[in-house]
């Protein structure tokens, strides 16, 4: 059964790829091996799932009037679309690759193999170092992102109720999320938006709509701590006891430290601009940490921690 | 009925060695084996496949030649096959994502950048530097992968994020690895007698000791989610508009959920986790019901408030 398939499928390609203009679905059926003996419907049926099947590997299958009088419509495979932009990986490179692809996964499934025999497997033992990362759940809102940022096609998806139109520059993994940066369409304003919370991602219909600014890096768009996400900033100096300095150190970094004491606490120096989320993440260290200054902040924290 | 993944599997490795082997003409068995990972078996199947397709007429010149020659793959008459299927959406993301998170993590090498440089400027407009993975790799983690390899019993100072608990635990680690950006070891824990995921931030120091542990258990994929137990603290907590998003990132049974907020039942292993929320949310979440999650949110709210009593100390 699978073996019919495989005939029928390499068939299919090796004529679509030859004939060098649309073809309707009956010069199909009435030409390609694997489908003579079908009824009409069984006919249909067995050639949706195989377009189906060749487009998922990437096979670029688009429907077009074989004629100018746009009368007759049938299929065809362009050339330029068909084939690998070949970056001329050497074997060494793409054994690196493949190690990577190994490590890493979406979801709990590897990703990348596929992209991998495209270009050109891998030599050499794959018996490398384990990173097993994982990237997370939204591999197909990732995916869609990245089809419209590689053919600077623009963006549509509903973000918090509303419905967003944008112009996509990057993509970023951090701290365990995917982020999109966007221009608004309209306002032109660049935004960074949460793709977990982004739903019926599509892209429009034209490529090339859009140019990213020359330097454009959209790691420095993504903040580094949920408290970096307001415009004024205060700088807090808190104090964190002997058990719990080693955990504040490397949440905050090491530059954050501004006095070692000797018995094992640290003064570190804490840039925010969201006091709230700052404030929410210091209840973490219960009373093991203590806000010295500013006296605004320390007066905040304990109306916070006191209640309403 | 629809065509099977495994199908599609086939042709994607098929439509990748045919192009591989006509650029490569006099490759052996061996060697179109390893790099697409055929078995002898599997790669003179899809030979045969290739050998009885081609084009209409379908009569000896209309077919492609595939065949194995004193040990070489021929393929002939078989052009139209000769460039890789350009790569999907989900393909190059999946290959760049990957990549370039082994190159944050520090373990990649220059091979690797060279790789990464080359897919990006196929992949992306003017080569753009759009797709950043950040995922540092903390330090602890090659010594913790190192023992995962050689086997060896580790010493963990560690603190328990939801108790606070710190203790000195030996664990025999099985894997490394990391997910929604935390690290994390898995292992068997000497200390508790169980098996136990552990998140590396939460441990202060580690210290390979020199004995070696009886291999691991048949590798099994360690999981991070909350597992349910009898000795869960439970608490009903009403929230408001701005506490909603409790419901999203904790696993919350909703009871009740209006116009102006909701009501979540919360299963939690210590009440302290459930009391430092309570606190975080000031004023936009209630405790409805549970009395350890009461008592432990007024014993924490009073200990930190005693320790902003006096006056600052910043000496």
């Amino acid at each position: 059964m699978m073996q019919k398939v495989i005939e029928r499928i390499l068939n299919l390609l090796a004529y679509l790829l030859t004939v060098e203009r649309p073809v309707t679905a009956d010069e199909i059926r009435h030409t390609v091996a694997g489908y003579d003996r079908h009824t009409d419907t069984a006919f249909h049926r067995t050639f949706e799932r195989d377009k189906d099947l060749l487009r998922r590997l990437g096979i670029p299958i688009e429907r077009e009037a074989t004629d100018v009088f746009e009368v007759e419509f049938g299929y065809v495979v362009h050339d330029d679309r068909y084939a690998l932009d070949d970056p001329g990986l050497t074997d060494e490179e793409r054994t690196a690759l493949a190690l990577a692809v190994q490590a890493v996964g979406f979801g709990g499934r590897p990703a990348g193999q596929e992209a991998l025999m495209k270009l050109g497997g891998a030599v050499g033992s794959l018996g490398g170092t384990e990173l097993g990362a994982d990237l997370g759940e939204q591999a197909e809102t990732v995916a869609g992102a990245f089809a419209a940022i590689s053919e600077r096609r623009t963006l549509s998806f509903g973000y918090r109720g509303r419905e967003r139109i944008v112009r996509p520059y990057g993509l970023v993994h951090r701290r365990g999320r995917w982020y999109l940066v966007a221009a608004d369409v309209g306002s032109n304003d660049v935004k960074v938006y949460r793709l977990d919370r982004a739903d019926a991602v599509s892209a429009g219909d034209r490529s090339g709509a859009f140019t990213i600014p020359k330097g454009f890096d959209p790691a420095d768009a993504v903040l580094h701590h949920p408290w970096d996400a307001g415009r004024d900033v205060t700088i807090a100096s808190v104090v964190f006891d002997e058990e719990v300095a080693w955990i504040a150190e490397r949440e905050l970094g090491q530059n954050a430290v501004i006095k070692r004491r000797s018995d094992g606490s640290i003064v570190t120096n804490v840039e925010l601009s969201a006091p709230e989320a700052f404030l929410g993440w210091l209840i973490g260290f219960e009373d093991q940490a203590e806000i010295v200054e500013p006296p605004g902040l320390r007066d905040r924290f304990c109306t916070l921690v006191g209640g309403a | 009925m629809t065509n099977s993944p495994k199908t599609a599997g086939r042709i994607n490795r098929l439509l990748a060695m045919l192009p591989w082997v006509i650029a490569n003409p006099g490759a052996s068995v061996d060697e179109v084996c390893e790099r697409f990972g055929y078995t002898r078996t599997d790669l003179i199947k899809d030979l045969n496949t290739v050998f009885v397709c081609g084009l209409p007429g379908y009569g000896p010149g209309d077919l492609m030649d595939a065949s194995i020659d004193d040990d070489e793959v021929v393929v002939e008459l078989a052009e139209y096959f000769a460039r890789p299927l350009r790569l999907t959406a989900p393909e190059a993301l999946g290959i760049l994502a990957s990549a370039k998170a082994v190159q944050s993590s520090g373990s990649g090498g220059e091979a690797l950048d060279r790789a990464i440089l080359k897919l990006e400027s196929t992949l992306l407009p003017n080569g753009a530097d759009a797709v950043v993975v950040d995922l540092p790799e903390p330090s602890m983690v090659a010594d913790l992968r190192e023992a995962v390899a050689e086997g060896y019993v580790v010493r963990i100072d560690h603190t328990s994020i939801a108790s606070g608990e710190r203790k000195v635990r030996e664990i025999e680690p099985w894997s490394v690895f990391t997910t929604l950006g935390n690290w994390y070891v898995s292992g068997h824990c000497r200390t508790a007698d169980a098996e136990r995921v552990f998140r590396i931030d939460r441990i202060r120091t580690t210290e390979v000791t020199g004995e070696r542990f009886d291999a691991k258990p048949a590798s099994r994929q360690a999981a991070v989610r909350y597992t349910p137990s009898d000795d869960d603290v439970h608490a009903v907590i009403r929230l408001d508009d701005a506490a909603r998003w409790v419901a999203e990132y904790y696993p919350v049974e909703v009871l009740d959920d209006g116009a102006d907020g909701m009501t979540i039942r919360m299963s939690v292993g210590d009440s302290a986790v459930a009391a430092r929320l309570l606190l975080r949310l000031g004023g936009s979440a209630e405790l409805v019901d549970g009395v350890e999650v009461r008592d432990s949110t007024a014993d924490l709210r009073a200990r930190i408030l005693t320790r902003y009593a006096g006056n600052a100390r910043n000496d």
